[in-house]
């Protein structure tokens, strides 16, 4: 693997100090190429955003190094953070974080703005981006009279348009209905694919695994082993398949996180059969994947 | 202007109650400042309204004594024949001066009383109704002060148990603490059984004595009297009344400023807090504090100008409106004070851009990943 983009090697970030210390963060390492998409899955707690915000040069980790295409950026002052952001790093929130003065063009062009490029040309580019993803007629609507599903492709035209090597999205379909979640991971996969930029995913939701080239599973703030997960019908939680409780019901075994979900399943048990039973991650002993 | 640059103006006009209540509370505390202030310049323009509208440079009195509203002071009809000698003299006004209570309709009124002579001088400057008191139980009374009171010119009216006829109704002479009444010296001193006596003697030099050679002449030539500038007096004057109003003006013009400035400082602050999610992340995907802190900055800028505009223009509003109501209260505006009142509304606006821009720079663009 010679043509990575991003390398992070045995970091560890601790919050706090003394009695209140939590290592949210525990030596880890990790290397993403060009073009990958990585899944970052994991229980609450786990980790996962503090993971994203040290890729994302948001946070200094307090141990170890982070490099971006060789480029140390642990030795890097502060100062020249907002830049590495600006110009290598796209982001996607869960609440898409749009300015709300700002109309969908300019939500876009602005970014470009911050990188130096003239408004001018800001607006032209920003706007052929959210073209392309399909936003053509809302260029000028202000973000409060989008639908969920728009508001995060502008999001997405936001975190692309000073053409970044990375885009980090944290929990990117939480905030969406599942169809709606599905078509926003396949258009970043297409992005990631089509334009050759890494993308990491940092999400609770088993249904974009799929379009993951890897999935990690982050727990205690360590890469743990696959396990195999199973999705609670009732309420949609993936758990952990020994740590669930169960039920059989006309033959076929279905978990649950509670024995609250477990009774309002029984109680009507037709009206959750829709939701798929169990499914299993590619278990994996090792700490990365190798690619494809 | 460019996206960035028109973030702080777009962010102002998306919260247009925030926008409008921030511009009114600097409105507001701007009025307040000006108002209090003309209030406060237009006592002073009171207090030495007789002395500058009489003739006379020069102000002579009993020794020791400084001052002319207020203060009582007796010289004989020798010393005013004196004055009248002396070298470089070229006018010589007496008057009698005496602070009274007047009964009206059972209502207590006080007014400073001037005896003078028509036929010399130091009586009323304007009149704008009747004519002076020219003899006998004569009274010029203030307009203002008339008005109140349902005084009208050919009324009578009982001063000290003496009927006076009123027969001229004066402009200028008003004034929220004690009005002006005129009457001739020779009736005052009569009322007060003060035969020949004079209490100030106004002096005008001839031309080509100075103000001053005047009055080196007086003091040195006379005894047992005091010679001074008519602008001292009236500095006197300021100094024993205006400083029991001006320091709780003052007072009144600080809670102003610092009210206008928790009021836009809230507003702006709290605005800059609404906003502190989108600002952190414009910090998440790489913009500089530099660019935060002018938004704001120009939010505050845009806030304070438009708000010190509208106060100062609704001041002379509300002054008109006061004068019309009250006209007794004298409020000048002066070109000093309404710069003054302009940097305070701008000052207030820094001082909550300052807390806010204090605000952005604390804030962590990791923290916008948190929910
Ligand atoms: N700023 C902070 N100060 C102190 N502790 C923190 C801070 N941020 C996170 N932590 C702790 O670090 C651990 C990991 O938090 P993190 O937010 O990374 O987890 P997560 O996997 O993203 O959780 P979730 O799925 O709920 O978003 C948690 O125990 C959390 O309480
Ligand atoms: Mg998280």
């Amino acid at each position: 693997m010679t043509d990575f983009s991003l390398r992070v090697e045995g970091i560890s970030k601790r919050y706090g100090s003394g009695d209140t210390e939590v290592t949210a963060v525990s030596n880890i390492s990790l290397t993403v190429s060009q073009g990958e998409i990585v899944l970052i899955m994991g229980p609450s707690g786990s980790g996962k955003t503090t993971l994203l915000l040290l890729l994302g040069a948001l946070l200094k980790p307090t141990q170890g190094r982070i490099s971006l295409d060789g480029l140390d950026l642990s030795s890097l002052a502060e100062k020249a953070l907002p830049d590495i952001r600006l110009h290598q790093l796209g982001f996607v929130f869960q609440d898409f974080k749009l300015l709300s003065a700002l109309s969908v063009l300019d939500n876009v062009a602005i970014v470009a703005e911050l990188a130096g490029v003239n408004s001018k040309v800001a607006r032209r580019k920003a706007a052929s981006l959210l073209t392309e993803l399909g936003l053509a007629e809302r260029l000028n609507f202000l973000p409060e009279k989008l639908s969920g599903g728009e508001k995060q492709r502008v999001a997405i035209a936001r975190a692309l348009i000073n053409e970044p090597r990375i885009i980090l999205a944290d929990e990117p379909t939480a905030n969406l209905d599942s169809k709606i979640g599905l078509q926003i991971m396949r258009l970043l996969r297409r992005i990631a694919k089509e334009q050759g930029r890494s993308l990491i995913i940092v999400s609770h939701d088993q249904r974009i695994k799929d379009i993951a080239d890897r999935v990690l599973w982050l727990e205690d703030g360590r890469f743990k082993d696959m396990v195999t997960m199973v999705t609670d019908p009732v309420c949609g939680m993936a758990l952990e398949h020994e740590k669930a409780t169960s039920a059989v019901w006309e033959g076929q075994a279905y978990y649950f996180c509670s024995e609250g979900c477990k009774h309002e399943f029984l109680a009507n048990p037709v009206h959750f059969q829709t939701h798929q039973a169990a499914l299993s991650l590619p278990s994996a002993t090792h700490q990365e994947y190798p690619l494809g | 202007m460019s996206i960035k640059q028109s973030l702080s103006y777009r962010n102002l006009i998306q919260e247009k109650t925030r926008f409008i209540l921030s511009v009114g509370g600097i409105t507001l505390a701007v009025m307040l400042i000006l108002l209090l202030n003309g209030l406060m310049k237009g006592l002073y323009e009171q207090f030495g309204a007789y002395l500058r509208n009489t003739p006379g440079t020069v102000v002579v009195s009993q020794a020791g004594i400084n001052n002319f509203i207020g203060s009582t002071s007796t010289l004989s009809s020798d010393t005013v024949e004196t004055i009248q000698e002396i070298d470089g003299v070229s006018q010589v006004i007496p008057v009698l001066s005496q602070f009274i209570i007047l009964d009206l309709h059972d209502k207590k009124q006080p007014a400073y009383l001037i005896g003078y002579d028509s036929s010399i001088g130091g009586g009323p400057w304007r009149i704008s109704a009747g004519r002076e008191a020219q003899s006998g139980n004569e009274v010029v009374f203030d307009r203002t002060l008339a008005n109140r009171h349902q005084i009208q010119v050919n009324d009578t009216l009982n001063i000290m148990g003496e009927q006076f006829k009123v027969v001229g109704l004066s402009d200028g002479t008003a004034s929220w603490m004690t009005s002006y009444v005129f009457m001739p010296k020779a009736s005052m001193e009569t009322l007060f059984g003060l035969k020949g006596d004079t209490s100030f003697v106004l002096v005008t030099a001839d031309t080509g004595v100075t103000q001053q050679k005047l009055m080196e002449r007086l003091n040195t030539t006379l005894a047992g009297v005091h010679a001074s500038a008519e602008d001292e007096v009236i500095a006197n004057d300021l100094n024993l009344f205006a400083r029991f109003f001006s320091a709780p003006l003052q007072l009144m013009v600080g809670i102003a400023f610092l009210i206008g400035t928790l009021i836009v400082g809230l507003i702006i602050y709290t605005a800059t807090t609404e906003r502190q999610k989108e600002y952190g992340v414009l910090k998440a995907v790489g913009s500089k504090n530099n660019l935060l802190y002018r938004t704001v900055a120009i939010q505050s800028l845009i806030v304070a100008s438009l708000g010190s505009l509208a106060g100062v223009g609704l001041t002379f509003e509300v002054a008109r409106l006061i004068t019309t109501i009250r006209p007794q209260f004298l409020i000048l505006i002066e070109p000093t004070s309404i710069f003054g009142a302009v940097v305070a509304g701008m000052a207030m606006a820094s001082l909550g851009a300052f807390f806010s821009i204090w605000a952005v720079t604390r804030l962590s663009p990791a923290e916008v990943f948190r929910k």
